[in-house]
């Protein structure tokens, strides 16, 4: 299990165990966080899972796919440095603390 | 001794108590009938469709796979070719992409609708979903008018399998020919006189300098059409049954037209219409104590995963008010649906303008006629009474 902290539009904090090899949205939408919608299931194809990762872990991310880049330009909050789609990031045990946040808006 | 014969037609009518066993007491089983392993708990199969490395689906993604398909399509191909293959028909189907799409889609539902009117009795499948869904696809993929009914028997027929062989039946294959002939015919027509739309951009696609292979573009035309009628008239006719068997629902939907929603969710959850799909290891993976070796067929059992109480509490029972996020209603990971906005649209638009027309319906039997199929589950006939 690997624990992401999720903070709400609201400000709430989620922390989330997600099982190791799952998509962060995925352990988001099972876990109870309303801020992702995940609406396409995790094909990278709606864009309703855009977040912020904490910046200074930024660099322990895989690289954005192109077709993650793509989908970004669709994001409804403002797009910025650090945002992802959860979709397209595992959860993995070296991520173990991660703290995600969410946007005012997925669509 | 417990066995699961996903051709078996108790399996079609009912597969929710064979589930059950399989969460509870074989969660890694091996089906002799259908020569594969089957993956029946949530968190399993979300695993399986996460991990496309190791659940392959390029030897195909039906359970029964049709001839020559594996391969040149989005769900039978893995990533990077899956992916941009994907990338030229997605935008299409991208939820903003659609709006122009909701007001012929009214237009269509409501015709439909009121042909219902003052009739006290009607089979939901031939007088509404079928006529409503080849409809839509039409218009969406601007097709001809004119040969509609052909075309979704021929797609109903190709998603099937014979129960006795347990495999494609002489007809199915039929039916899979004739729209593999149709596709081309259509792709030909396109390339004649292009248009602004999906058909046209993708028989002329290049992936890296590479154009298509021809039966890339073939069979996924044949695939976009046989989902956009058979798999949306399959889960029309599972969410009408839903509401026709739990009045309290039906009656929130009615008189709250905005909890449609939710009911779509529900029912992507309750009677999921894409059961079951298959994938293949590509290495020897372990799960609970079993040994299943690089080169097995594995069913991930969405239908399965959707009723497990390790994730959904109370399973069995069917509550809009539920929003079952992450419902494997559209598969999930990779090759999660294409069409889920087409699908949520279509679907939302149709039951608004059903129940403006036909408000109040019920069952006439109480045992239905169930498509025969290993993936798929629907209902072949829906006889409905108003009152």
């Amino acid at each position: 299990m690997v624990n992401i902290v999720f903070i709400e539009p609201t400000g709430a904090k989620m922390p989330v165990n997600i099982n190791e090899g799952w998509s962060l949205m995925q352990g988001a939408t099972t876990g109870g966080v309303d801020g992702i919608l995940g609406e396409c299931g995790g094909s990278c194809a709606c864009a309703t899972c855009h977040c912020y990762v904490d910046e200074s872990r930024l660099g322990e991310l895989p690289e954005a796919s192109e077709s993650e880049l793509e989908m970004l330009e669709n994001v409804a909050a403002e797009r910025r440095s650090n945002s992802r789609l959860a979709c397209q990031i595992k959860a993995v045990n070296a991520l173990d603390g991660l703290i995600v946040t969410l946007p005012d808006t997925q669509e | 001794m417990f066995s699961f014969d996903p051709y078996d037609p108790s399996v079609d009518a009912d597969p929710f108590p064979f589930y059950k066993t399989l969460r509870d007491e074989h969660p890694c089983f091996w089906s002799k009938q259908a020569q594969m392993w089957v993956l029946s708990r949530y968190a399993d199969i979300v695993s399986a469709g996460q991990d496309w490395q190791t659940f392959s689906s390029a030897s195909g993604n039906l359970m029964t796979e049709l001839p020559n398909r594996a391969g040149a399509t989005l769900g039978t191909t893995d990533p990077p070719r899956h992916d941009r293959l994907r990338g030229l028909v997605q935008h299409a189907f991208m939820k903003r992409n659609l709006e122009s799409l909701s007001g012929p889609i009214r237009d269509i539902a409501r015709t439909t609708a009121e042909t219902l009117r003052d009739r006290p009795k009607f089979d939901f499948i031939h007088d509404f979903s079928s006529v409503f869904t080849v409809r839509v696809l039409f218009a969406a993929l601007g097709l001809p008018l004119g040969n509609e009914e052909t075309v979704r028997e021929k797609a109903v027929l190709m998603v099937q399998s014979d129960p006795s062989t347990r495999a494609k039946g002489p007809q199915h294959i039929e039916a899979y020919n004739w729209m593999q002939d149709y596709a081309a015919r259509v792709i030909a027509e396109r390339r004649a006189n292009p248009k602004d739309d999906l058909i046209s951009h993708f028989s002329a696609a290049e992936i890296d300098c590479d154009k298509l292979d021809e039966r890339e573009v073939l069979l996924t035309t044949t695939t976009l059409i046989m989902a956009g009628i058979e798999s949306l008239g399959g889960f029309m006719s599972m969410m009408a049954l839903n509401l026709a068997d739990h009045v309290r629902a039906r009656q929130a939907v009615v008189d709250h037209p905005a909890l449609i929603a939710d009911a779509v969710e529900e029912s992507l959850r309750f009677n999921t219409s894409a059961q079951r799909f298959r994938r293949r290891l590509q290495k020897d993976v372990e799960l609970h104590g079993q040994m299943m070796k690089a080169g097995d067929f594995v069913c991930l059992a969405y239908g399965s995963g959707n009723r497990d109480d390790r994730q959904y509490p109370n399973p069995d029972s069917y509550d809009i008010a539920r929003k079952p996020r992450g419902h494997l209603g559209f598969g999930g990971g990779v090759h999660a649906c294409l069409g889920t906005s087409i699908a949520r649209l279509g679907v939302k638009i149709a039951f608004e303008e059903l129940h403006q027309v036909v408000p109040v319906y019920r069952r006439v039997a109480e045992q239905l006629a169930w498509m025969p199929s290993s993936t798929f589950r629907s209902p072949l006939r829906l006889d409905l009474t108003v009152h």
